[in-house]
């Protein structure tokens, strides 16, 4: 037990001290820009994708995934004016 | 000897069961949902509803862990009643869904369902990490409603030059190009940037876990507390946009500059009895980061505090029992009496 509690120590001691160590490695801008630049760079290229795929869509005259995200988004949109309508009349009822 | 036979049996240890403190959907829109937790056989003793708002990146029953470890069941042992915002999964045409639709309506929406529910239509809030900040800028556009604040290791103040800030203000990361590849932005995502700012952390955990394993109650809370830690969700495209360009690049917040639906964010209107709770090993909202709400707000009444412990740990650990939770009850108990007069209080109870 004492073995394991003295290991413990030693590992505690090394975890705080190799976390701070990259903390300062990954706050470096050397590190985080490649990794911002990749970031971007993939999502850019998915987006390009994803439009191209919507403008092929298009051309058959279906709708696009977008396009029915964009639908279902104002159906929640209505419903939520709705909702506030209602709420407005209770108070004025109330009134 | 039992610290062996509990790590051999750990895949076949049954799963802890989280978020179990009876509740029922008072209000629902779109994903989300307004939990009001079951009262307690004695019924309830406090005149002001209490309304938790998590962040929306996790799931809500952090704050109803498991029995023992849950603040809502604390909560309604006091004899509050008790209600919890669960955010719910945004499906992929919320990536629509701006800070806006979060903040003014559904925040809004549920302040005014809980104050409803009592005749001096006020309500007390407590905001866990993001939700606090949510809460925060809703209190400060329409305080109307609110009977007191609790922002819990809720930042307000970005410029921190934490691995996130650093992170979100380099040149070559492409907010838009984010938002637009991703839709929502994915949790591994989010979990990857938070698992970046102690990439030691999962190893600390597993010689924690190897440590302690002989004691059933930290294994069950610690199994409980990974399926949460891991049970995450992805934040509408929209949101996320602001929520990055305007707090964590712009810093608008504190300096009064954040917009809400139009209106002007300044957390000097935020004049309600406000407590700040930050936390000493807190690697995700840094101290100064969450205490500056103090500073900024307008209220006559407010007060920090600041708990040894982690982000999480310090708020659903058995060691938050005994030294949080008590004293966010006698905030409440403090403020619920103040203010209120004898006849609202009867009308309440009647």
């Amino acid at each position: 037990m004492m073995l394991w509690d003295q290991w413990k120590k030693g590992f505690d001691l090394w975890e705080q001290r190799t976390a701070e160590m990259m903390e300062t490695v990954l706050k470096s801008p050397a590190v985080l820009q490649p990794m911002g630049n990749l970031l971007s760079a993939s999502m850019k290229m998915k987006a390009n994708v994803e439009k191209a795929s919507a403008e092929w869509w298009g051309s058959l005259g279906l709708p696009s995934k977008r396009d029915q995200e964009k639908t279902l988004h104002a159906l929640n949109q209505i419903q939520s004016r709705l909702i506030d309508l209602e709420e407005k009349l209770a108070a004025l009822k109330k009134n | 000897m039992k610290r062996i036979t509990n790590l051999l049996g750990l895949l076949s240890r049954p799963k802890p069961q989280v978020g179990v403190t009876p509740a029922d959907v008072f209000w629902q829109e779109n994903k989300w949902k307004l939990l009001r937790y079951r009262a307690r056989p004695e019924g309830i003793s406090h005149p002001t509803p209490v309304l938790l708002v998590p962040s929306l990146i996790n799931r809500h029953y952090v704050l109803d862990l498991m029995p023992g470890k849950s603040f809502a069941e604390y909560l309604v042992a006091q004899g509050f009643d008790v209600f919890c915002i669960d955010w719910g999964t945004p499906g992929d045409e919320d990536r629509f869904v701006t800070f806006d639709d979060v903040v003014d309506t559904a925040l809004g929406r549920a302040i005014r369902k809980v104050a409803g529910t009592v005749a001096h239509h006020r309500t007390h809030v407590l905001g866990y990490c993001m939700g606090g900040t949510l809460a925060a800028i809703h209190g400060a556009v329409h305080p109307e409603h609110l009977q007191s604040f609790v922002a819990l290791a809720a930042p307000v103040k970005f410029d921190d030059g934490s691995l996130l800030q650093r992170w979100t203000n380099l040149k070559g990361f492409d907010l838009d190009a984010l938002v637009a590849g991703t839709g929502n932005v994915p949790w591994q995502l989010l979990q990857s940037a938070f698992q970046l700012l102690r990439p030691t952390l999962p190893l600390a955990k597993a010689v924690s876990l190897i440590d302690r394993a002989w004691n059933d109650e930290f294994l069950d809370g610690f199994l409980a507390l990974e399926a949460w830690g891991n049970d995450n969700v992805s934040i509408p495209g929209e949101f996320y946009r602001t929520y990055i360009r305007e707090l964590y690049q712009r810093n608008a917040l504190v300096h009064g500059r954040f917009m809400l639906k139009g209106q002007q964010v300044d957390l000097k209107n935020l004049v309600c009895p406000t407590l700040a709770v930050t936390f000493e090993h807190d690697n995700i909202v840094p101290g100064p980061s969450a205490a500056a709400l103090i500073e900024a707000c307008g209220a006559k009444d407010k007060q920090h505090l600041h708990l040894p412990g982690g982000h999480v740990g310090a708020v659903v650990s058995k060691h938050a029992a005994k030294t949080l939770w008590p004293q966010l009850v006698a905030f409440y108990e403090k403020h619920d009496s103040a203010s209120l007069s004898l006849r609202e209080r009867v009308r309440v109870r009647g």
